[in-house]
């Protein structure tokens, strides 16, 4: 029995052992370290590493450690560790995503910061720059900004016999037309239909033609839709023509079909994000432009993403490692070009300017979107709202949904959504 | 009780580890969610209490008639193909052919893969422009079909690929029970004359009777709950028609932060699966007593 005991005592209080557990203390004499979590995967993934390797190479006092998650998992985790408290010292965040943590107070306020360390506000591009302020103060650094753009297959246009980019509606549809009689490749190449990614694009031309229009998707106010007049019938009827009347776009056309479409030399005007550059620079012997979206509907507008850095809010917070955030940030966006090789438009002017940047092909083409860039609008509503709306855009392209129709029931919902935040 | 008894003090001590975990993971979000349903809370702020609205809202959603719908059909179409083929791979991995052993295999090994590997699989092959199931039939002159993109064939297409990959779970269950009939009433209805046919449909399907119940409870419950495949190979599309219910909570909690009302549409999901599971305990379980 004695034995027994004891034994069960000794389990115990090894078992007990493991709550002293912890991490080895960090000797004073080693660098700071900054913590970080970043969203990026696969191609981005390896730039925006590059950028940190070469952040830690060349500075001994302070170190970045990354913990990359999974892209899917990645605002679910941040959510859950904002809430814990468990956040790092820093964040990757879409501009979109940032209302969703502002208002609770999660994120740090940066202006005193900013002012106290000298940050280069002024070199940065003011659209995306102010799209990271709420309430007049700023809450995050945009690192690059990600619009719609167009790109062009020079080959088909050359065998086509087209020898301008068109830079209104018309001139597209004809275009598009052209191709496919002169060569019967696909002429307007613009993702409908979901399959394993979400047909955006579609959504994002949607928006963008308002925009062109002078119009804007929500009231100012972001309480309810603003599209169901006569910006969103013409941007509506052009999507839904394409694919119905003029036949340049086929339906049931999902988001990698379009990509490897294009990538294969089999369409001559494709819409997507400057991220698809990367991909298709790597396509031998495809000989394309990338270009901004002209103002096929009035002024050039485009819809656009935005990547920016942000710093959770602590209780307590060291001013002092405040600004070891800081330097990392102004490094990080500092060297632009080097994450332009994703195929993101750097957002601080002097990158912009730069040689190096000058140097990427294609990249110096659509550098000049960041300023015709649309960002969404800031509202807690805007993910159902755009989620929901690509359903109902994609099924009246595809169907062949009377306008109107399409149009009234598009407002109907949104406005249901937005009574229910 | 026996003062002094040491098997129940023993029981105890050896239950609490799993009782922990138990109570922390499952019991404690489990009462949490239903708390949480009661009040508009977005994680990061203050919950709100706001009582039943969360559930009145639910009944004038159309989203959520429709998702729920999406999950119907997703039963109503895997359960019973999935209890046929379970069933035969069983009939074929208990019977006397020498490629049993391999079939067994077979049959098993694509459970083992993970839902991602099996989503990302199949969404390739059914992919319209490059897939090799059209690069297939188009060998045979049809026209390139839109496994995913086209409405009336998304649900169908995520469907065959969860035929191709739980089937093998059932196959076990089902071959279990097969192997505990005794084989001297297959031996006695031989020497009767009994053909195979006779075999199957008149001695192993009505003796399978309480495993095929259990299977088919277990089959409604993991059904109703569908979400990974239908979301990595669809995403819920084309237009929305294929979102399941576990979709639309996820999003609503996870994109939306809408955390109340998620919590209140699981668990009408919860109260919808128990209904249908203690409907078909009373009526098919108590049957095979008689």
């Amino acid at each position: 029995m004695k034995k027994k005991n004891l034994l069960i005592l000794l389990i115990a209080l090894l078992c007990m052992a493991t709550l002293f557990a912890q991490a080895a203390a960090e000797t004073k004499a080693g660098p700071r370290i900054v913590t970080f979590w970043s969203l990026f995967t696969g191609g981005d993934g390896e730039f925006f590493d590059a950028i940190i390797d070469e952040f830690n190479k060349t500075h001994t006092d302070i170190q970045l450690k990354n913990d990359t998650v999974k892209f899917d998992d990645y605002y679910t985790k941040l959510t859950a560790a904002l809430a814990a408290g468990n956040a790092p010292d820093m964040i990757v965040c879409h501009q979109g995503n940032l209302l969703n943590y502002v208002p609770s107070g999660q994120l740090l306020a940066l202006d005193d910061y900013l002012k106290a360390n000298n940050f280069p506000v002024d070199d940065f591009v003011a659209a995306p720059y102010n799209a990271c302020k709420f309430d007049g103060k700023q809450y995050a650094i945009p690192l690059d900004v990600h619009p719609i753009i167009m790109y062009v297959n020079m080959d088909l246009l050359a065998k086509a016999g087209i020898k301008d980019i068109p830079q209104t509606m018309d001139q597209l549809i004809a275009d598009g037309i052209k191709v496919q009689e002169k060569t019967g490749k696909m002429g307007i190449d613009i993702d409908n239909t979901t399959a394993v990614y979400k047909a955006y694009t579609l959504t994002r031309l949607f928006f963008s033609f308002i925009y062109q229009q002078g119009g804007t998707f929500l009231t100012a106010d972001n309480k309810a839709a603003n599209f169901n007049n006569q910006y969103g019938y013409k941007a509506l009827q052009a999507l839904q023509d394409m694919v119905q009347k003029y036949k340049t776009t086929p339906a049931g056309l999902d988001y990698d079909t379009a990509m490897n479409e294009f990538k294969l030399g089999d369409a001559a005007f494709y819409f997507n994000g400057v991220w698809a550059t990367g991909t298709l620079e790597q396509q031998k012997d495809l000989n394309f432009v990338a270009i901004p979206v002209p103002g096929f509907m009035g002024k050039p507008a485009a819809w656009s993403g935005s990547h920016t850095l942000a710093i959770p809010a602590k209780a307590n917070i060291d001013p002092a490692h405040v600004a070891d955030i800081l330097t990392a940030i102004d490094f990080i966006t500092g060297h632009g070009e080097m994450w332009a090789k994703a195929g993101h438009v750097p957002t601080r002017i002097s990158v912009q300017n730069s040689k190096a940047f000058a140097d990427l092909p294609y990249r110096k083409g659509y550098a000049d979107s960041a300023a015709s860039a649309v960002a969404p609008p800031t509202t807690a509503a805007w993910d159902e709202i755009y989620g929901t709306c690509s359903d109902l855009l994609e099924y009246a392209v595809v169907n062949n949904q009377p306008i109107q129709e399409a149009l009234n029931q598009m407002e109907a919902t949104v406005n249901k959504i937005i009574a229910t935040y | 009780m026996i003062p002094g008894n040491k098997d129940n003090r023993d029981g105890w001590l050896f239950s609490l580890p799993f009782l922990l975990v138990f109570i922390l993971f499952m019991l404690y979000p489990l009462v949490h969610g239903l708390v949480i349903s009661f009040f508009k809370w977005n994680i990061l702020s203050d919950k709100v209490f706001i009582g039943l609205e969360n559930y009145k809202n639910i009944f004038s959603d159309e989203k959520f008639y429709t998702s729920l719908w999406h999950t119907v059909e997703f039963v109503l179409i895997t359960t019973p193909v999935l209890l046929v083929l379970g069933f035969i791979m069983a009939l074929i991995t208990t019977s006397k052919s020498p490629l049993k052993k391999a079939a067994e295999n077979v049959f098993f090994i694509p459970y083992i893969f993970s839902m991602t590997v099996v989503s990302t699989l199949w969404a390739w092959i059914f992919q319209k422009q490059y897939g090799i199931l059209n690069h297939v039939i188009g060998m045979f002159g049809i026209q390139p079909v839109g496994w995913l993109t086209d409405p009336k064939w998304a649900m169908w297409s995520v469907c065959i690929a969860t035929f191709w990959w739980t089937a093998g779970f059932n196959m076990i269950l089902m071959s279990a029970g097969i192997k505990q009939i005794s084989s001297e009433i297959f031996e006695s209805a031989e020497i009767d004359g009994a053909n195979y046919r006779q075999c199957v449909f008149r001695i192993t399907i009505p003796l399978l009777k309480p495993t095929i119940v259990l299977c088919l409870i277990l089959q409604i419950i993991a059904s109703f709950n569908v979400f990974g495949q239908v979301y990595v190979m669809t995403g819920g599309g084309p237009f929305g028609k294929t979102r399941t219910l576990i979709q639309y909570i996820y999003e609503t909690g996870f994109s939306y932060f809408k955390m109340g009302y998620s919590a209140a549409m699981s668990y009408i999901l919860f109260f919808i699966i128990m209904i249908v599971s203690v409907v078909q305990y009373i009526s098919l379980g108590r049957r095979s007593d008689e």
